[in-house]
């Protein structure tokens, strides 16, 4: 009897350990990329031009562009707030994806588990869906109030169930997404690469680069676009 | 007995966790990163970026309305220009005018001396010739009698 007793007691503790677990690999990379882009615009705005040329060409072109895309999906008086969500969204994703595609993480090696993009996490993708879905809610009652709440029965009440669900779909969909292409996309490389790993695995990884460019800028786009729509009113 | 109860606990605790679906702390941590990347995103690159370009663009339309309104004044003083030359271009030709009726009436003197210079020296040579021929013709007149007077002693010599 004492002897179980010690011991259930010992079992006990990793679980309470267990609890506060951490994905210490996810860290590490998002670290790396959060390094990496907070340098690029440290080094490019060292001397900002009337005239632009090189590196502020190439930071202005970003902003240009997340820019157009947050004010295609919310319309020109409402974007401007909105800028900084989404440009980090899509660049903090798009530079994960890239740096698990191009950077040699495979030189370093843990303990335990891999260095890879950091949103081959569940943990990473879902904090962004729900990062979206608390912007969209946000955005939805701090500008129309609880009028917010009207839009679940707006085309026809029938319709209440689906709108309810649709706020569950929403992150879901966002997460799985991306979670699923870049996790997929890593592991056909690294079974490719296990087999032939000389010029076949080549195409695949071109075509992870461009499938996880275009990842990044779908989460952007419709986390833009989920936003816009909560926060456009009755017409 | 009892130590068998303890051994497939004591085997979970030594199986590595391989859920695909692995939820823990990772997930706040990375929200928290993603607002303080957010906020320093914004500050470092999205305003004084933003800044620049919208100082540009103020400028340039700055400078686009500077340059309708120089337009206008270009406009008046192309005017002023094209009244300037045609007044020169008519004070030229009147001169021009002038100058050629001066020459012409001075070549017609010219021609007018010239002629009647030519006539007078005509009727001289044709006055000269005139009165060649009539002393010729006296001439002649003189031989022929002096012939007429020789074939007449001749004829007559008895």
């Amino acid at each position: 009897m004492q002897i179980e007793q010690l011991q259930i007691f010992e079992i006990d503790n990793p679980h309470q350990v267990s609890s506060v677990e951490v994905h210490a690999q996810v860290l590490i990379t998002s670290w790396v990329v959060i390094a990496l882009l907070i340098a690029l615009p440290v080094v490019a705005t060292r001397n900002l031009q009337t005239i632009p040329t090189g590196l502020q060409n190439f930071i202005e072109y970003v902003l240009e562009f997340i820019r157009d895309l947050t004010r295609t999906q919310m319309g020109e008086e409402e974007y401007r707030p909105w800028v900084p969500f989404i440009g980090t969204m899509f660049l903090s994703i798009f530079v994960s994806n890239w740096s698990g595609a191009l950077l040699p993480w495979r030189v370093i090696q843990l303990p335990h588990g891999e260095l890879a993009a950091p949103t081959n996490d569940i943990n990473t993708t879902v904090a962004l869906a729900l990062l979206t879905s608390i912007a969209y809610f946000y955005a939805g009652l701090h500008k129309r109030g609880f009028s917010y709440f009207g839009k679940y029965i707006h085309p026809t009440p029938v319709l209440l169930p689906i709108n309810i669900l649709e706020d569950f779909t929403k992150p879901l969909s966002l997460s799985f997404r991306l979670f699923g292409n870049i996790l997929a996309d890593e592991l056909v490389v690294a079974v490719f690469v296990s087999l032939v790993p000389l010029i076949v695995p080549v195409p695949m990884m071109l075509l992870g680069l461009f499938t996880s460019a275009i990842q990044a800028l779908i989460s952007a786009t419709l986390a833009a676009a989920y936003i816009g729509e909560s926060m456009e009113g009755h017409h | 007995m009892n130590t068998l109860w303890a051994i497939p606990a004591i085997a979970e605790e030594a199986e590595e966790k391989g859920k695909i679906f692995d939820f823990n702390l990772t997930l706040p941590i990375i929200v928290a990163e993603f607002l303080l990347l957010m906020l320093a995103l914004d500050n470092l690159w999205f305003k004084p970026v933003a800044k620049v370009m919208d100082e540009r663009d103020e400028a340039i339309r700055q400078k686009l309305m500077g340059v309708r309104d120089n337009s206008d004044e270009i406009k008046k003083l192309q005017e002023q220009a094209e009244a300037i030359l045609k007044a020169a271009r008519a004070e030229t030709t009147a001169e021009l005018n002038k100058m050629r009726r001066e020459t012409a009436a001075s070549l017609d003197a010219k021609l007018q001396e010239s002629r009647q210079r030519v006539e007078k020296e005509l009727a001289e040579a044709l006055a000269n010739l005139e009165s060649q021929k009539e002393e010729t013709l006296r001439s002649l007149d003189k031989q022929v009698q002096e012939l007429s007077d020789q074939i007449v002693a001749k004829v007559i010599p008895f």
